[in-house]
């Protein structure tokens, strides 16, 4: 609006203004046009102070002004002000034009017309307006780019079909290609819903030293009117088989305010659970909890969706598909208890019937006598607690029941804090006699990667001071997939503050900073506040404080039924978590694990030996098995940026799952191999987020020196570029003394003049 | 951890040199009933029942079953009963010496009052802190429903049985009160294989010779969770034996040695599989 007013009473655009330099082109010089104002500023002064009459001084004064201002106007006028500025020389510049080909372009958020529609409309024929005002100036070259980019010469080209907006690599690709052209500058058509992974940031900084200005042009609404989203939904990328899982899942919305929604979970066309939902006010986000449990093993396609609302903008973002592995295999656990107690015989049994969890029990029943249970060899842990790194870190976890620190040479305490710093295990610590700080691990080096603070050890008479705690969980607790032990997080919040108390030996009411407390207990009428369960994240690892002695209790206590399942829940949920992520010898990985066929994808690999110390001498090469069938070798390279670190890349040209089976051999002898998955199909990934992103277009033109438009203001784009001065220019001179700007002024003096004459009566 | 007990190889050897250790120190330290006692067997006064229980601290401690008190039988049992019912039979000093034993040479750290352990009747709630539970003379065992209910809860959440000191046709009230307690159980005959004799100490024989030389060849039975051999066993029954005898006269000299050891071995073997299986 105020361009175009602008425009209309100044001839030009205030760009053009901005571009050009001001200068007056008459051949006479400034002192005659100061000479020519001054005599008729002299001439009009002189005849009005002769003039009588009715007129007063003040009269005189107002029309004297008003003369010589009409005349300035006019001199002003024929000394020939112009703006001097560069212009393209016609159809000597290049201009490239990229045009947005993802799937995005067909929501019709604007007058119930698609984006591409303004596509079709403007660039539709040579005869389309702005490509012919455009093609009149240019040389244009056209790309289309979605995930890719590439050269277009027939528009019919486009087929909205893109998967991914990248528009980094789009303004990389399209200057590569003009580099070595008069290139004007590139002109952007896109919603701007950049849904890469690649920074803009390099890209910009690239065009900006090139001089070549980008101009963006925005399509779409910048806020829809009505939409629900499921913004974020963050599941592991692989789990244990029966697993059960609690995911976060964002729901964004606008426009329903108070609506019931039901959100759905399928595991491959099953529907494994569902979630009602209340909408929050509008343009806030809600966060479902749903859980879930993933029975079936093997790389799963689990859906979240919500099921369309009548007058959605979109509907596309309503479904969100995740890919998780899961894994059925058996996670093999160490647990060492230094004396005879019935917590070993009630944790076995809790786990008992998981076909994914394997506790090794090493129990020692006396001094250097151990009882072995579990073991996968007879002579495994045969001469107690391992002796060396690879001997332990064969295992995921490890548990210590009631063992006093002095059992353990300090090299084995080292170890076992390099099993969760270095190996990346899940390390639990049990309370007991020989527990915590009344088991000496004061100062030790587990002491350093435990959760709790320990103090000076409590003892009367030489005996730890006995509490019974009744166990709550904590807010953080409540919400922990790991501390569920009923269906509902509520009922699971209930079922905590109706078990009976439990029995600590280790007075312990302090955490770490980072640490996180899952569950506390207090003495009989609320004294005595103990940690009963806190975790942190340590080094590769995580380590778990439970200072309490008989959770069995949970299982056998009068209270409980006998069908009551908690015991074992809390158990095999809490020995799940504790291995949950804990890496391999090698751990195959993929940048994403959803593409589109044809886009290539980046295979990682990790590399450490026995001693979990990174290889970079191994050969590693992965096998992947297409969905047809087809198999392929990829050989990794280690990326020499990072130790044991290999990298890869495939290339996935067909639809559907993609099995890569990444092995790592060393002097002829394997390493460890290991299974990632990609999947690659359409995706509605283009839907999410996708209203048009004018911040992003506009940084992109700011950077660059180019400028933003919208539909509305696209019209002048043209002109702009002529005289950003890019490319092959020429000076050119725009006469400014024809400016309606002037006429109107000078009009309006003279009619000022006249005017004042009729209202004073000086006629 | 205490540096006391025994070797990694344990033997019976060990166990014999450990048994005769403490029965000396335990006789030390004994009033003269129980020192004369010692140097004989002889009728000894009426044992009290009415000790109160330890509370509930954590540490191991053993539980004898109380069942059928309304039960008069006045002497019962004759010079062996002292007038005890049936399930008091060798209290307090079965359990005594039994947990000096354990405190000796495993890791344990058990309840060692005066009375060995505490004395719960069958329907006790408080049985269920205790997941351990020893009954003599299963041969007299009676038991009311709601009884039969709570220790049915209490084998079905992982509590275990020992069932000791019964001979003859005491099997047949055992056999019934069994078929009570869990109709679905079968009683199966254990093999010297069974991990429970190898626990601790490595039992090579059953063939455990009876002191009294009557009610035939002693056997050992049990019942296994879903009667499936590859998991828990629930309780096991020493028929035709009395371990609790042994214990309760290792330190007077009047039973063998020999037996006095294999009944420690069988005692120590069941608790420490009670705790791990």
């Amino acid at each position: 609006m105020f361009d175009a007013l602008f425009e209309l009473l100044f001839k030009y655009r205030p760009l053009v203004f901005d571009q050009g330099d001001f200068v007056f082109a008459s051949p006479w010089s400034y002192l005659l046009l100061v000479a020519v104002l001054g005599a008729g500023a002299a001439v009009t002064l002189a005849t009005y102070a002769q003039a009588r009459g009715k007129s007063t001084p003040l009269d005189r004064g107002v029309l004297s002004a008003l003369r010589v201002a009409a005349l300035t106007v006019v001199v002003f006028c024929l000394f020939r002000p112009v703006l001097v500025l560069s212009s393209i020389v016609p159809q000597q510049n290049f201009l490239g034009v990229l045009i947005d080909d993802s799937r995005s372009m067909e929501i019709a958020d604007r007058d119930d017309e698609p984006r591409r529609a303004f596509v079709d409309a403007s660039f539709g024929t040579e005869e389309s307006a702005l490509r012919a005002a455009l093609a009149d100036r240019f040389a244009l070259r056209f790309f289309r780019f979605s995930s890719a980019t590439e050269r277009l010469t027939d528009l019919g080209e486009l087929g909205y079909a893109g998967l991914r907006t990248d528009l980094g690599q789009a303004l990389d690709r399209a200057r590569d290609e003009l580099t070595g052209v008069p290139l004007s500058g590139l002109v952007v058509i896109s919603d701007g819903a950049d849904n890469s992974e690649s920074v803009l940031t390099e890209s910009l900084r690239g065009l900006g030293a090139d001089g070549v200005p980008v101009y963006t042009v925005g399509l779409g609404r910048e806020a829809f009117d009505r939409d629900i989203q499921l913004s974020r939904v963050e599941t592991p990328p692989s789990v244990l088989q029966g697993t059960s899982m609690v995911v976060d899942v964002v729901i964004g919305q606008v426009g329903y305010a108070g609506d019931a929604i039901t959100l759905q979970i399928e595991d491959e066309g099953r529907i494994v659970s569902t979630e009602a939902v209340t909408l929050p006010a509008n343009g806030e986000a809600a966060t479902a909890r749903v859980r879930f449990t993933a029975t079936e093993p093997g790389p799963r396609i689990f859906r979240f969706s919500v099921p369309p609302k009548v007058g959605e903008m979109v509907t596309q973002n309503n479904v969100r598909d995740v890919l998780v592995v899961v894994e059925d295999r058996r996670e093999k656990i160490l647990y060492f208890e230094g004396e005879p107690r019935f917590e070993v015989k009630f944790i076995r049994r809790a786990v008992a019937d998981d076909e994914n969890l394997q506790v090794v029990v090493l129990q020692r029943t006396a001094d250097n006598k151990y009882l072995r249970l579990d073991v996968d060899d007879a002579d495994d842990l045969l001469g107690g607690f391992p002796k060396t790194r690879e001997e332990l870190f064969q295992y995921r976890g490890l548990i210590l029941g009631s063992v006093e620190a002095n059992y353990f040479t300090p090299d084995q305490l080292r170890m076992i804090a390099d099993f969760v710093n270095q190996r990346g295990g899940g390390f639990l610590m049990l309370g007991g006699r020989s527990a915590f700080a009344e088991g000496g691990y004061a100062g030790t080096p587990i002491a350093d990667i435990l959760p709790v603070v320990m103090d000076e050890p409590t003892l009367v008479d030489g005996e730890p001071v006995f509490i019974e705690l009744m166990v709550s969980p904590t807010r953080a607790g409540e919400t922990h997939a790991a501390m569920q032990v009923a269906d509902t997080e509520e009922e699971s919040g209930e079922r905590w503050k109706n078990l009976p108390a439990v029995s600590s030996l280790n007075p312990i009411s302090e955490i770490k900073p980072g640490a996180t407390t899952l569950l506390t207990g207090t003495g009989a009428g609320g004294s005595d506040e103990r940690i009963v369960l806190a975790f942190q994240r340590y080094g590769a690892g995580k380590t778990l404080a439970m200072p309490i002695q008989d959770s069995w209790m949970w299982q056998m206590h009068a209270d409980i039924e006998p069908d009551d399942l908690t015991h074992e829940l809390f158990w095999r949920r809490l020995l799940r978590w504790l291995v949950d992520g804990v890496p391999d010898q090698v751990v195959a990985s993929v940048r994403r694990d959803r593409v589109e066929p044809d886009e290539p994808v980046e295979l990682l690999t990790e590399v450490v030996d026995g001693a979990y110390l990174e290889m970079n001498n191994s050969r590693v090469n992965a096998e992947v098995t297409s969905p047809s069938g087809g198999f392929v070798e990829v050989e990794l390279d280690w990326t020499t940026e990072r130790d044991g670190e290999y990298e890869g890349l495939l290339t996935p040209s067909e639809e559907g799952l993609y099995e890569i089976r990444v092995e790592a051999t060393s002097d002829d002898e394997l390493v460890g191999s290991d299974m990632a998955y990609v999947f690659a199909a359409a995706s509605d990934d283009e839907f999410f987020d996708s209203a048009m992103r004018a911040p992003l277009l506009r940084r992109i033109a700011d950077e660059t020196g180019g400028q933003f438009y919208t539909v509305d203001t696209v019209a002048s784009l043209p002109e702009d570029i002529a005289y950003a001065g890019a490319g092959v220019t020429v000076v050119e001179e725009l006469e400014l003394w024809d400016m309606p700007a002037l006429l109107f002024l000078l009009l309006a003096l003279v009619g000022g003049e006249w005017g004042y004459r009729r209202l004073r009566g000086l006629a | 951890m205490k540096t006391r007990g025994i070797r990694r190889t344990v033997a019976a050897v060990a166990v014999l040199a450990g048994v005769t250790t403490l029965a000396t120190a335990a006789g030390a330290g004994l009033g003269d009933d129980d020192a004369q006692r010692r140097r004989g067997r002889r009728r000894e006064p009426p044992v009290s029942l009415d000790a109160p229980n330890t509370p509930y601290d954590g540490k191991f401690t053993f539980v004898r079953l109380q069942y059928g008190m309304e039960m008069d039988l006045g002497g019962f049992g004759g010079f062996r009963g002292r007038g005890l019912p049936p399930w008091a039979h060798d209290y307090p000093r079965a359990e005594r010496n039994f947990m000096k034993i354990l405190d000796e040479i495993t890791g344990l750290t058990p309840f060692l009052g005066p009375t060995g352990g505490n004395i719960l009747r069958l329907g006790d709630p408080e049985l269920f802190k205790y997941p351990l539970a020893y009954m003599s003379e299963p041969g007299f065992w009676t038991m009311s429903d709601e009884e039969l209910l709570t220790l049915r809860h209490y084998v079905e959440k992982g509590g275990f049985l020992i069932f000791d000191d019964f001979r003859g046709g005491h099997w047949y009230n055992f056999e019934e009160q069994m078929l009570r307690l869990l109709p679905e159980g079968r009683l199966v005959e254990l093999e010297v294989s069974n991990p429970i004799f190898h626990s601790f100490f490595e039992i090579e024989t059953l063939d455990f010779v009876q002191f009294y030389g009557r009610g035939g060849r002693p056997t050992f039975h049990g019942v296994y969770e879903d009667n499936d051999p590859t998991k828990r066993l629930l309780l096991i029954a020493n028929y035709n034996n009395d371990i609790g005898e042994y214990w309760e006269y290792s330190d007077t000299g009047f039973t063998p040695i020999e037996l006095s050891n294999e009944a420690y071995k069988l005692g120590v073997n069941y608790i420490i599989y009670s705790m791990t299986h």
